[in-house]
């Protein structure tokens, strides 16, 4: 079913981050000497979350295309929030870059879409784009300091 | 996608807030029912004159104090009031789905479109300010006070039930007036929680009070000599031959802003893709139910560009998926009950008989889920509307878009300008000329540039024209502030 409200967008973004939040926290327990950069990302999903909402709830009005905003197939974006049973760090770190290149990938699609119809939320979403890529990078370098494990 | 939870879980008695109090009407009880899904969700009082009396005597008798309340300390009660709504702007918009059957995107725009008004009305400090010349004779100095005048009316309409009370009652309280607002019958329960979060902030007794029920209380406002102005939204005959007409003769103020038909013009060189979105919310937002809804479309140009673009257009209109406004993935909920879906309908009917071609009829559409269906009607498109037939002339207030054509820009205005109707035009080009040409010719209150709905924001008056509008200065902003306050000039001389 293809997404093409604001409100089933922001619904679907929220899910993303918690999605995505998720994976992290349970790669953290997994994983606990790089617990902390994990949980780094974690924070930034909420924040993602406060400012998507901001830029949403401020923006909306009855005189904008709301309704007829975005057209967005989920299945394209779709990743799993729990690591696989037994994954190594290299597998968990390679999943979670392929993660964040679908989410990245969707924030800069809606953003693109929404850009002439709702001008806020369109920023909002090319910026998560770009931290979503910057971060990439920071996760990339996990396995730089790879240990076997 | 699920659906929503609703906030309203069992049917609501609807009070009157009069004088800092929840009263209990003597009127008789009647239903509030959801129109997506036919369940009774409240009910409310259809009260008597007296009880609009004594709201009244509670807003004459709070007049006085809060007059003298200084504009800041107006103005911090109205930034309360503003948080307050902030906190509670899921539920409130949660509210207008439930009751009017709007999906919740437009509820949340509607919230956040109320939410302006008290925003801008909190400047009220620098807003209510008067101006004064020095030595207009030698030694003579004159100023002008702004000062409030006593208690107002505010008759809501069904279409918007939170937002439209609120382009006017915010800078009426702002200003140091006491109001009265009669919200539709049809659509009270946003007014009721208004009116709890009002008195959570704090406004005394008697400056803010709600008054339910229909025409014996709008009749026993424009009668009553102790109100001094009314603000009205609702249809041309009613605004035009009761509201304006019986405030003349009571010698109130008056706002009325009424009926539309708004044509939206389509120049060959617009950006199709985004046009085609655009005209997806003006005609067919809201149900089509909103006095800016685009009605007549007026494509300009030859067939090469008409008949593709016609096509696209009814494509997309096909696939607006229809239910209830809660479930996320609606793009259009139903009609506010099953009398104006058949008034509706009876226009589609007659389109036929006029011989439009009727190319999507909105009577065929599927509804999402297990809704009833009794108010729900899909979007629907005639091509081959003459200005004089009557569905390219009146106005209908449902999900109809009729198609027009425009040998050229100057034909089209010429259209547009025929109607009796002044509302909501506007112009979808690239062509800055042309652009141009519309705005200064163009006999609309409000114009668009690329714009579908074109609703002022709160700092700027919702204007009005020709049968749309009677009056003078209008809701929202500096002329609401205006019409809020009489000009007391003083000239002083010293000896």
């Amino acid at each position: 079913m293809r997404l093409h409200t604001s409100s089933e967008v922001m619904t679907f973004c929220k899910k993303m981050e918690h999605d995505s939040a998720n994976y992290y926290t349970n790669v953290a327990q997994q994983f606990r000497p790089d617990a902390e950069t994990l949980l780094t990302l974690v924070k930034e999903n909420t924040e993602h979350i406060t400012q998507i909402e901001r830029a949403y709830y401020g923006v909306i009005t009855d005189a904008i295309e709301g309704c007829f905003a975005f057209d967005v197939d989920p299945v394209d974006f779709a990743f799993e929030e729990t690591p696989a049973k037994g994954i190594s760090f290299k597998e968990a770190v390679e999943a979670a870059i392929d993660m964040e290149e679908r989410i990245a990938r969707f924030y800069q699609g809606a953003g693109e879409q929404s850009r002439g119809l709702m001008a806020d939320v369109s920023r909002v979403f090319t910026l998560i784009a770009k931290k979503r890529r910057r971060r990439i990078s920071n996760i990339q370098l996990l396995l730089s300091g790879l240990n076997p494990r | 996608m699920a659906i929503l939870e609703e906030p309203i879980k069992e049917p609501v008695n609807v009070k009157n807030y009069i004088g800092g109090d929840w009263t209990e009407s003597k009127g008789k009880l009647q239903d509030v029912v959801n129109p997506a899904d036919g369940k009774v969700i409240a009910r409310v009082p259809i009260s008597t004159a007296d009880e609009l009396g004594d709201a009244v005597l509670a807003a004459k008798d709070a007049f006085p104090d809060w007059r003298r309340t200084t504009p800041l300390a107006r103005s911090r009660l109205l930034f309360r009031l503003k948080e307050l709504m902030e906190k509670n702007f899921e539920e409130v918009s949660r509210i207008q789905s439930q009751e009017h059957g709007k999906c919740i995107d437009e509820s949340r725009g509607e919230t956040r479109r109320g939410i302006e008004n008290v925003e801008v009305a909190c400047g009220i400090p620098t807003l209510m300010q008067g101006y004064c010349s020095e030595d207009v004779a030698s030694g003579i100095d004159e100023w002008t006070l702004p000062t409030p005048l006593g208690v107002f009316g505010i008759i809501g309409p069904f279409n918007f039930p939170w937002m439209i009370p609120l382009w006017s009652a915010p800078y009426a309280v702002a200003t140091g007036n006491c109001v009265i607002i009669k919200p539709s019958s049809e659509v009270p329960i946003s007014q009721m929680r208004l009116a709890e979060l009002v008195e959570e902030a704090g406004f005394p007794p008697g400056v803010w009070n709600v008054v339910n029920g229909g025409t014996s209380v709008v009749g026993a406002m424009l009668d009553h000599h102790e109100i001094r102005g009314i603000t009205f939204v609702g249809s041309t005959p009613t605004g035009k031959d009761v509201v304006y007409r019986r405030c003349g003769e009571t010698g109130k103020r008056v706002i009325a802003q009424c009926g539309a038909k708004n044509f939206m013009t389509i120049m060959p060189d617009c950006d199709v893709d985004r046009t085609i979105s655009a005209m997806m919310t003006s005609f067919f937002g809201n149900t089509g139910q909103r006095c800016l809804a685009a009605a007549n479309a007026v494509i300009v140009g030859d067939d090469g560009f008409y008949k593709p673009f016609v096509d696209k257009v009814i494509e997309r209109a096909a696939a607006i998926k229809i239910g209830y406004g809660l479930d996320e993935s609606v793009q259009m909920g139903p009609l506010r009950d099953k009398q104006k879906k058949d008034k509706v309908c009876r226009y589609i009917e007659l389109g036929v008989k006029e011989g439009a071609k009727l190319r999507l009829d909105g009577r065929n559409f599927a509804v999402s889920r297990d809704y009833p269906d009794i108010c729900f009607l899909g979007p629907t498109i005639f091509e081959g509307v003459q200005p004089n037939m009557r569905i390219g002339s009146e106005e209908i207030f449902g999900p109809v878009m009729s198609i027009l054509r425009a040998k050229n820009l100057d034909q089209a205005i010429q259209m547009s300008n025929a109607s009796p109707f002044g509302n909501g035009h506007s112009i979808f080009t690239n062509d800055g000329k042309s652009a141009r040409e519309f705005q200064y010719n163009i006999e609309s209150g409000n114009v668009g540039i690329n714009v579908g709905i074109t609703a002022p924001v709160a700092f700027f008056p919702f204007s009005g024209m020709k049968d749309s509008f009677f009056g003078v200065l209008h809701t929202q902003g500096r002329e609401a502030v205006r019409f809020f306050t009489e000009s007391k000039v003083v000239i002083q001389r010293w000896f």
